[in-house]
């Protein structure tokens, strides 16, 4: 009954805030645009066939119609829609809301009931995720019928963009809990959150760099040791035929070339390691907002392999379908096009217990703090 | 550095307690321990029969704070509905005693009304309607009153006196000495955190009781024997025994003394409480 109540009450004063109903309205917004895109036997439409585009791969009953589509949902929707601009209009909005919840005059009328503080945080906590909950689950019931209709796929994995979406929110949301129970006022709280926002982008985006450089290293190694295993086979080769082959001193040179190139990379990998290393346990203890939101890009995965995100890192070949198994040593693309395939790999042998369970371990610590607090503090 | 110490009262059913004292005197801060918003360093003392600092307790205390904030986006019902969930008062319990109070405090027809549009004085009864959505047997007020213009005084002050009718006991914390002066069974007046005096307004001003007769010209010599004080043509004769100043009367007669008024006099509550404040030497103030 009490849950009931602090719910309700959640409801009406986020209700009661214009900018509730603004973000609801600009998410329908973003629906009705993402389901003004459609495909014929032609091509593409756009703007509900206002538009239309000549495609051969992109047209009706087309897997690349299926991929585009749902990528188009999983990694800007989500990625820019959900996880940045409404995520900043979420915590504007919900940024007050335990400051006034502990304001002189409005918090002895709550804590004076029978209900346990403890308890009482906690709920007020969850029911304050109702904003998130609620915005998301209405932008992913108008995209679940966008899909349905266009591409004929009821996918109700779809939803997972809910509990994804506010968890994504929540390690954020935390942040603003805290600050606000202990400085009484929503902008510092959410000034405090932004700045920690940046923080943790500062963090994933060092080291997802470090990572690359380590990985690109890493893969040049074995580049340079390949070809010094081949050189020298193909060296042994010509000697074994005549010892004053004129192609020996060249393969001598080359040789010693990867060497010198070897220990050039390994050196500059050990630099690397040295930092991307404390780098990644940075990471590993603080919350990982785009491995989250990068959840919905795996689970939503195409199975015909089409990915909108490699497309958009350029790589051209995952669109047009092919396996990039075998790593071809032949072109400075192809080492990038390796790396990033092994980068992909990596981000996504994290488990669900690393993205989300250490991320939620730092928002209990976070919570913790607040809550003693609350339970402790005489009002 | 204690805000309050060895504070003992009692408040009994059917009772309505007066807490007062000056400023920073520890009232709010001993009416929020006992509805746990603060927590004492020690506290021992039973409400409603169970240690204080129990929560389970609240269900039967209704509490009403001072300068209460209601979220300004709810309606006097939706305050009076979540307030009582809160207080786990069912639905049927709430829908029944939310128009009841509404309409017992003056507010039917604001019911359907955002708080945001209340005035203060309004406001202030929604918040005694809301500390009685539990059906409390302990009722604790912090400045009931404040705000409230003269016909709502009078308002809450008949409310108080129909709780006690029913039974249940009243704890109120007032700076408006008049007001608790009408309303009052018993008081506990606070000085520096302590409990300086207590009792019925009556015990506690029963030493100031005086008759005052007042007389046409000057005070005969005879008369300097048998009164307490002079005060130029009023002779205060000290207390509550009208028999007692019948032989003055009967000499002043004789004199042919013209007698303008005879008095008798007791403090109000507002003398009891300066004097209270003022004395330094309470047993109970801290020095």
């Amino acid at each position: 009954m009490q849950f009931r109540a602090l719910l309700l009450d959640a409801y009406r004063q986020l209700s009661a805030a214009k900018l509730f109903w603004v973000t609801f309205g600009i998410s329908i917004l973003v629906v009705i645009s993402y389901g003004s895109i459609g495909f014929n036997e032609q091509g593409i439409s756009v703007l509900f066939g206002m538009w239309e585009i000549e495609s051969v791969e992109l047209r009706e009953g087309s897997p690349w119609a299926r991929g585009l589509y749902i990528g188009i949902f999983s990694s800007f929707l989500v990625n820019i829609w959900l996880a940045w601009i409404a995520t900043v209009l979420a915590l504007i909005s919900t940024c007050s809301i335990f400051p006034e919840f502990v304001h002189s005059g409005s918090i002895e009328l709550t804590i004076s009931k029978p209900i346990g503080r403890l308890k009482l945080f906690f709920s007020k906590y969850l029911v304050s995720l109702l904003f998130v909950v609620l915005q998301v689950a209405v932008f992913c019931i108008g995209i679940f019928i966008c899909v349905g209709l266009r591409i004929g796929e009821w996918n109700p994995m779809i939803f997972s963009a809910i509990p994804i979406v506010a968890t994504f929110f929540s390690y954020l949301f935390c942040i603003c809990v805290l600050v606000g129970i202990l400085t009484r006022s929503g902008i510092t709280a959410l000034l405090i959150t932004g700045v920690f926002w940046m923080m943790l982008w500062s963090i994933q985006t060092s080291e997802a760099v470090l990572h690359r450089f380590v990985i690109e290293q890493k893969v040049d190694i074995e580049r340079f040791n390949e070809g010094i295993e081949n050189s020298e086979s193909e060296l042994i080769k010509i000697q074994e035929v005549s010892a004053e082959d004129f192609r020996i001193p060249k393969l001598e040179k080359r040789i010693e070339t990867f060497k010198e190139d070897l220990i050039e990379s390994q050196e500059v990998l050990d630099t690397l390691t040295q930092w991307h290393t404390p780098t990644s346990w940075v990471l590993a203890i603080s919350p990982k907002n785009s491995q989250t939101i990068g959840l919905l890009d795996r689970w939503l995965s195409d199975p015909d392999g089409f990915d909108i995100g490699a497309i958009m890192n350029g790589d051209m070949r995952a669109f047009e379908g092919e396996e990039v198994e075998e790593f071809d040593r032949t072109t400075r693309g192809a080492r990038d096009r390796e790396t990033m395939r092994r980068m992909r790999k990596e981000y996504e042998s994290n488990s669900l217990w690393y993205v989300v369970g250490t991320s939620l371990l730092f928002e209990g610590f976070i919570l913790g703090i607040a809550s003693i607090y609350f339970c402790r503090k005489d009002f | 550095m204690h805000a309050l110490r060895g504070v003992s009262l009692e408040v009994m059913d059917g009772e309505i307690f007066g807490l007062l004292g000056p400023n920073g005197a520890g009232k709010s801060t001993l009416v929020k321990i006992l509805m746990t918003v603060i927590h004492a360093t020690k506290v021992s003392g039973a409400m409603l029969g169970k240690p204080i600092g129990d929560r389970l307790t609240l269900e039967d205390v209704g509490y009403l704070p001072e300068h209460h904030r209601f979220p300004y986006y709810l309606t006097g019902n939706q305050v009076l509905h979540h307030y009582g969930a809160l207080a786990k008062v069912t639905r049927n319990d709430r829908n029944a005693r939310a128009s009841k109070l509404l309409n017992r405090l003056g507010l039917s027809g604001w019911e359907n009304k955002k708080v945001g549009t209340y005035s203060k004085g309004m406001l202030q009864r929604l918040g005694i309607a809301q500390s009685l959505m539990n059906d409390p047997k302990l009722l604790i007020l912090d400045e009931p009153t404040d705000g409230v213009d003269p016909v709502g005084r009078r308002e809450i002050r008949n409310l108080l006196a129909e709780l006690r009718e029913e039974g249940r006991a009243v704890l109120l914390n007032s700076h408006l000495l008049s007001e608790l002066e009408m309303v009052c069974d018993r008081v506990a007046i606070m000085v520096k955190g302590e409990v300086t005096m207590q009792g019925t307004i009556d015990s506690l001003t029963k030493d100031s009781k005086r008759y005052e007769i007042t007389i046409l010209g000057s005070i005969p010599d005879w008369a300097t024997a048998c009164c307490d004080e002079i005060q130029n043509n009023t002779m205060i004769i000290h207390g509550d025994d009208p028999v007692a100043i019948q032989p003055t009367l009967d000499r002043l007669r004789a004199d042919n003394t013209t007698i303008i008024s005879v008095k008798p006099v007791r403090e109000n509550l507002e003398d009891l409480f300066m004097r209270a404040v003022d004395n330094k030497d309470s047993p109970g103030a801290i020095q």
